[in-house]
């Protein structure tokens, strides 16, 4: 019964859309960036992504340098919720108590957790914890304070573990924030670490998924999803659907 | 309300483990002058603070039952009840804040928010009880009163505001600068008891002025007065006063205050803030269930001519006889009154009437409303209501969790039983959460608890205060069983061979129940199972879940539904119903794929971050999952949800883990399956128990 509302979630999701065009999804060792302004729904979008994981099966580990963890687990329980109410996956809520045991949350604050320092936690949950994490999230990790070498040991650190590792970037400042060919200015220097790009832009009234960097192509590109105002989901664009 | 009732304050101190709780309750009872000797916890000079009024207590250095305390400051009369530290005692916590109109929230100044604070937070929380924090030893290497004001507004979600700032900090702690009065204070002679004001130094002046502001634009929202008066530029202390209090009161405010009990700094401010911020019993809208209402909820009226209603919330048994703690919400009690126990509806006469102070008491006429005072010879259990006659009013009850860790416990030799017996009677009418049976097959007797540590604690005073020497079996965790599925049952009890017959049939099915233990639904029609004979088949079902077929333990969560059956005339009897639903259950409940399961705790393990890795090493290898970890610099706390059976002996363990740096605080959350090897572990053993009881 749960497996197979497990097979129906996995298949429905709109996230099927962006492995497509990652051929496959991130992969392990790489770093994929969500970048966006504040408060257009990158956490939302992480989250949603590790319980598209964890419905697979996949342990996540969820690192968080900002949010309270109650305010993460809510987070969750909230995408389980909305998921529940969609058409086609009525029993993710069902599910739920059942696959976070695969989540463990991590919370560092900001000022003083030095790169070393949490990757010397990660791996202690991981090897001693015995924790067999497949993807990491790593929400509110500040752009402006972290330098190529940064993002350099995390990628040591995704390929010796066998990871894939999501972050988010909140865009701040002036105008412009973004480049001719759609790459965050903030990121500008760093992106020679990093192997997917999305970033999520109001268009009209729509927040739109704009692949950036992806393996094989750097021409920004739409991905055919889009953030559901209402509930926080990733959703397939109308014109996608329509295509099917 | 009478000036008697403006004039009081019941508060609670309740803090984490090792904040200095007791300490600064002993400096309270100090400068109030009921004690004229200042005692450490762990007492060098081998007396131990006043408040621990148990040996064992001054031994361990934890405080283990509450004693509540009266002390005038400033022409106010304040009830303290000392409430324990650890999770174990839980009940205690929760029955004293039950009965306090108000808080200090004790935080240690370099531990800041600990689990144990988030948990009397929820607690407080849960009762409504307005507090105010006090940041403790600010003496100590690394103390950071600010941090932790931070740390009470993002961990706990309050709206904390510091009240005074600190003269110096750690080995140069010199006084406080009250942020109200804008002066500087400082403790000289002896035992830091006098305060002696001061202008506020120089260069702390800016930084005074910036908290101030802080204060008052937190303050001003609650006082359209006062946000004038700092418009204009000159708010009074009054004003402010008032502002904070009222703020307070409604829970949307919590100022804090800073100190170091130890090294006698703060303690005297900290009890003028009680007088000025903390309600009176008359500010607390407290409400009962009229049970001449039909259960409907009824405001209590704190006026001391009306019809009394008091709570007794805990009851001692010392030396001079019985002693219950008791509150009183409505009306007053006087010497002579007559009360009707409202549970029981018995009558009792006022006999004596005494205000404790830990371990003395005086004699008093009568306890105007709000008052917290004790009674002599009044037989009740602790959460009975009393009232006037005429008034049949309940305060609701106290909640009590179940105990989930049980111990066999047998005396050395005959003069040991009789004084066991006698102290387990005792215990468990002071604590609901300890409880004792004998088990009717080994013929032991069980002790059952909340925690190995709670359980340990009763043994050590069974020793020590009745030279009950006992030797104590292995702890053994209560486990649950639980139907798997629906199933289908059809049995017919027969016995017609000579004699009175006995004859029953009954059919139905048993489903699992998701909320509650045990549910029964009859759905027989057309008489087909005489209607006097339903309750039978409830009674049999009953008797039959309170013992599994897999381990012996009690199955939860079943909902029986009884469809149809067959009586006979003559042969059918309540016994023969009873038996046919019990054998029904014993020979179907198996076939439902049951399942057992174990108490699952809620751990949080508190420590420094290097010691991290060991500490989910030690989670993981106790089947238990970590739900998160929070790393603030060097302090790190992971929260996980491990077996109860798995965490025996931990804290022997997180000791020699960490060389003795994190501690870990336990609570139970849940029941959960156990994993299908442990599973057949315990049903083995259950059957090699039969197997040798069955010898015997």
């Amino acid at each position: 019964m749960t497996l197979k509302i497990k097979e129906e979630l996995v298949k429905r999701s709109p996230l099927r859309v962006l492995e497509r065009s990652l051929a496959g999804g991130l992969g392990k060792g790489r770093l994929g960036v969500l970048a966006s302004r504040k408060g257009v729904g990158k956490t939302a979008c992480l989250v949603h992504m590790a319980a598209d994981k964890l419905i697979q099966g996949k342990p996540v580990i969820h690192v968080s340098y900002s949010s309270r963890v109650d305010y993460i687990i809510t987070w969750y329980e909230d995408i389980f919720k909305e998921m529940d109410k969609k058409r086609g996956m009525k029993g993710a809520l069902a599910i739920y108590d059942e696959i976070v045991r695969n989540r463990v949350i991590m919370n560092f604050k900001q000022d003083g957790a030095r790169t070393e320092q949490v990757l010397r936690s990660l791996e202690a949950m991981i090897v001693h914890g015995n924790f067999p994490a497949e993807t990491l999230i790593v929400d509110g990790l500040d752009f402006a304070r972290t330098g190529t070498e940064d993002l350099e040991r995390f990628k040591e650190f995704a390929a010796r573990l066998g990871l894939e590792i999501w972050f988010s970037a909140s865009l701040k400042g002036e105008e412009p924030l973004f480049d001719g060919s759609g790459v965050p200015v903030l990121l500008g220097e760093l992106m020679s670490a990093i192997d997917v790009l999305i970033t999520l832009r109001h268009q009209g009234q729509q927040v739109q998924f704009n692949l950036v960097k992806g393996p094989g192509r750097r021409v920004p590109k739409a991905l055919g999803l889009r953030l559901d105002p209402t509930t926080l989901l990733i959703a397939r664009t109308p014109a996608t659907r329509r295509s099917r | 309300m009478s000036t008697a009732t403006a004039r009081m304050r019941n508060i609670g101190i309740s803090a984490h483990i090792d904040s200095g709780k007791t300490t600064l309750t002993e400096r309270i009872l100090f400068y109030c002058k009921k004690i004229h000797r200042i005692h450490e916890v762990k007492g060098k000079d081998g007396v131990g603070a006043t408040m621990d009024s148990m040996d064992l207590e001054r031994e361990r250095g934890i405080t283990i039952a509450s004693a509540t305390t009266n002390v005038s400051w400033a022409d106010h009369s304040i009830n303290i009840i000392d409430t324990p530290g650890h999770v174990d005692f839980t009940i205690e916590v929760e029955r004293s804040l039950r009965v306090l109109d108000s808080a200090v929230l004790v935080l240690c100044s370099v531990g800041g928010v600990q689990s144990q604070t988030i948990t009397v937070d929820r607690q407080l929380r849960r009762y409504n009880v307005p507090f105010m924090a006090f940041v403790n030893k600010l003496d100590r290497i690394g103390a950071n009163p600010l941090k932790v004001r931070d740390q009470i507004t993002e961990k706990l979600g309050h709206n904390a505001v510091l009240m005074q700032m600190p003269i110096g900090l750690e080995t140069g702690l010199k006084g406080l600068v009250d942020l109200v009065a804008m002066k500087a204070l400082y403790f000289d002679g002896p035992d830091g008891e006098i305060v002696r004001t001061e202008e506020i130094p120089a260069e702390l002046a800016a930084e005074a002025s910036a908290l101030r502001e802080k204060l008052l634009d937190a303050a001003s929202m609650f006082s359209d007065e006062l946000t004038e008066a700092v418009l204009e530029g000159r708010p009074t202390e009054a004003l402010i006063r008032a502002a904070v209090r009222r703020g307070t009161i409604a829970r949307k405010l919590v100022p804090v205050f800073i100190g170091s009990a130890y090294k006698n700094k703060g303690i005297q401010p900290l009890l003028d803030a009680v007088v000025h911020y903390l309600p009176n019993p008359a500010e607390i809208h407290y409400q009962a269930v009229d049970l001449d209402a039909g259960g409907a909820e009824r405001a209590l009226t704190p006026d001391a001519e009306a019809k009394t209603c008091a709570l007794a919330f805990k009851l001692e048994d010392g030396p001079y006889g019985q002693l219950t703690y008791i509150r009183v919400y409505q009306g007053s009690l006087r010497r002579g009154d007559e009360l009707v126990n409202t549970r029981t509806e018995q009558k009792i006469r006022v006999g004596r009437l005494v205000r404790m102070h830990a371990d003395a008491m005086s004699d008093i006429d009568e306890a105007p409303c709000g008052d917290i005072v004790a009674l002599f010879g009044v037989e009740c259990a602790s959460g009975d209501t009393f009232c006037s006659p005429g008034l049949h009013l309940a305060m609701s009850a106290l909640y009590v969790p179940e105990p989930v860790i049980s111990l066999a416990i047998t005396p050395v030799d005959k003069n040991a039983a009789d004084r066991m017996a006698k102290a387990l009677g005792r215990f468990t009418k002071e604590d609901p959460t300890f409880r004792t049976y004998v088990d009717p097959e080994s013929s032991q007797t069980i002790v059952q608890g909340m925690g190995e540590l709670h359980l340990e604690v009763y043994l050590e005073r069974m020793k020590r205060e009745y030279r009950a020497e006992v030797r104590a079996g292995r702890p053994e965790v209560a486990y649950r069983e639980a139907l798997g599925r629906r199933v289908d049952f059809d049995y017919t009890h027969k016995k017609q061979t000579g004699g009175a017959g006995q004859y029953a049939r009954v059919i139905g099915y048993l489903e699992p129940l998701a909320k509650g233990d045990y549910e029964f639904a009859s759905e027989v029609k057309g008489g087909r199972i005489p209607r006097d004979f339903i309750p039978s088949c409830d009674k049999g079902f009953k008797a039959a879940v309170r013992k599994g077929t897999l381990i012996g333990f009690p199955v939860i969560g079943v909902r029986v539904v009884l469809t149809d059956g067959n009586y006979h005339p003559v042969d059918s009897s309540d016994i023969a119903f009873q038996t046919a639903a019990q054998n029904a259950f014993r020979q179907f409940y198996p076939k439902s794929g049951p399942q057992i399961l174990e108490p699952v705790m809620k751990v949080s393990v508190e420590g420094p971050s290097e010691f991290a890795g060991n500490v989910f090493g030690s989670i993981s290898q106790r089947r238990g999952m970590i739900v998160s970890s929070v790393e603030d610099g060097t302090f790190s706390r992971v929260d996980a949800e491990v077996p109860l059976s798995e965490m025996f002996g931990y804290s022997t363990v997180l000791r020699s883990l960490t060389q003795g740096k994190a501690e870990f605080t336990m609570e139970f959350l849940r029941y959960g399956r156990v994993p299908a090897a442990v599973a057949e572990l315990l049903m083995e053993q259950h059957l090699e128990r039969q197997r040798r009881d069955g010898r015997k």
